[in-house]
């Protein structure tokens, strides 16, 4: 079932965040929320994941679904090896009805599969930055979630490491294609991420325009020019096109 | 080179200390180092001296123990909870602000003179272990504590992997204060209880026989034991810290 997110409004005090933001989201495909910074892009994120309230506005479709979450920064455990970080976020499993050996197993799949089996043992500092964040990558993908958002996760690399990352990042959600909301103002994660954009204005944000971008992943690289007709859009709908 | 330093240090006090002692021309005052270290080979003679830094050091150790795990219990429970740091506050300031011979001369009155040290050691070492700790369980790094609630990390598992290991450098920092204050203050409280087999005993029994240079004897001891004392516990301190947290940059073999 597609979730629906309708007229959403936000305000802190006297700054009003979002306008009317409107939008939905299709079951297992990702979307990406694309705006300039401050615009209420993480606010938004924060309300369908249920940490902040909107002053008024619905989500229909969201009850009862379990959210995993990539950040902009790793958040690692830096005194926890790899596999260990992995163990702590899942903790709440061993609450549940998994077993050990499952968890265990969840643990290996997802650390192969992020190509750092071999780092398990090492410890965050021991790390790149890049496998910091293919690590963070791996332990969203390792929660059991039905929807995963991630927060500027693929920023604050260099585009080489970015467009590994996000290879990464499709290896991994080919497996089981979770419902994805990616937060970004990278037109390069849009493009090469993206099922559907959405574009939010300045804030106080609304949506300026929704892309469905129907190239399949594997035949879209930063030189293809199927995608440049869609690069052109976004930078209309961003407001790049006026002359400064 | 650092050491050499140290070494020059040391060379420097006992030369301002000898030449102190030539000036003021009396054993009474301000005896020699030479005289004092004399005084420190006879005391190591004699069974009472052995016997009275074991007996120091037992209570040191009990007092030690005692106010590290109070503190340390009532340190986490005032960092988590808001509601029982605002109940242990005004007594941790109290005590914090209690002159230490004002608690021992009421403590003379509660106990006998072997337990005076060890409690007054426990409530002027407590304070310290409980202040350090709750820092350090507010020191932890929020944005960790929100990515546990994300995924909904039990708070068992927080507390053993999160909050302590955040807290450790503050939990070990405070201990360490607390074990030089304990020897201080036990030492202070045998001075003035005089239970029998104690290093303050002994200094105020040569105070009492106007043996000045026999009193720095002690004072040095106890200097000693204290330093020692300090310095194996930062030896624990740092290869726990190695242990739970990946600190130092030295360390770090970055693969980028």
């Amino acid at each position: 079932m597609n979730i629906k997110i309708e007229n959403l409004k936000k305000s802190y005090g006297s700054l009003e965040v979002l306008e009317d933001v409107t939008f939905s989201l299709e079951e297992s495909c990702i979307t990406l929320i694309i705006g300039p910074s401050g615009c209420g892009k993480t606010t938004i994120l924060n309300i369908i994941s249920g940490i902040s309230q909107a002053d008024s506005g619905s989500i229909i479709g969201i009850e009862g679904r379990k959210f995993s979450y990539c950040f902009q920064e790793p958040r690692l455990l830096g005194w926890l090896s790899a596999e260990d970080n992995l163990r702590f976020a899942l903790g709440s499993l061993l609450q549940s009805s998994s077993r050990i050996c499952d968890i265990e197993l969840r643990i290996e799949r997802f650390l192969q599969e992020a190509g750092l089996w071999e780092f398990r043992k090492f410890k965050p500092s021991q790390l790149s930055g890049g496998m910091q964040k293919r690590l963070a990558l791996a332990r969203a993908f390792a929660f059991p979630a039905d929807m995963l958002l991630l927060d500027e996760a693929f920023s604050e690399v260099d585009l080489r490491k970015k467009i590994e990352l996000m290879e990464d990042f499709l290896h991994l959600w080919k497996d089981e294609k979770p419902t994805v909301v990616i937060v970004t103002h990278d037109i390069h994660d849009a493009l090469y991420l993206a099922d559907k954009v959405i574009v939010l204005s300045q804030r106080p944000a609304r949506v300026e325009g929704t892309i469905q971008i129907d190239i399949p992943h594997e035949k879209r690289t930063f030189t293809s020019s199927e995608l440049y007709g869609y690069e052109m859009e976004l930078y209309r709908l961003l407001g790049f096109d006026r002359t400064i | 080179m650092l050491l050499r330093w140290q070494l020059l240090g040391i060379i420097s006090f006992l030369l301002i200390w000898e030449i102190g002692a030539i000036l003021v021309k009396s054993d009474l005052i301000l005896p020699s180092p030479a005289r004092v270290a004399t005084a420190l080979y006879m005391l190591s003679g004699k069974n009472t001296f052995w016997l009275s830094i074991g007996g120091s050091f037992l209570r040191v150790l009990e007092a030690f123990i005692l106010s590290t795990l109070i503190g340390l219990a009532t340190g986490i429970i005032s960092g988590i909870k808001p509601q029982a740091r605002a109940f242990l506050n005004p007594l941790v300031v109290a005590m914090r602000a209690t002159p230490v011979m004002a608690l021992i001369l009421v403590a003379m009155f509660w106990f006998p003179a072997w337990q005076v040290p060890v409690f007054s050691a426990i409530l002027m070492a407590f304070p310290v272990m409980h202040t350090s700790t709750e820092a350090g369980v507010h020191a932890v790094d929020q944005k960790l504590l929100q990515m546990s609630n994300f995924f909904h990390v039990p708070s068992s598992l927080v507390f053993w992997r999160l909050r302590l290991p955040s807290a450790l450098p503050y939990i070990l920092s405070g201990a360490k204060n607390a074990l030089g204050l304990s020897w201080k203050v036990v030492v202070a409280g045998e001075v003035l209880s005089q239970p029998r087999m104690a290093l303050g005993t002994g200094m105020q029994e040569a105070r009492l026989s106007i043996e000045t240079t026999t009193v720095f004897a002690w004072a040095i001891i106890t200097i000693l034991l204290c330093g020692l004392s300090e310095y194996l516990f930062g030896l624990l301190a740092d290869g726990l810290s190695v242990r739970f947290r990946q600190s130092s940059q030295e360390e770090n073999q970055d693969l980028g």
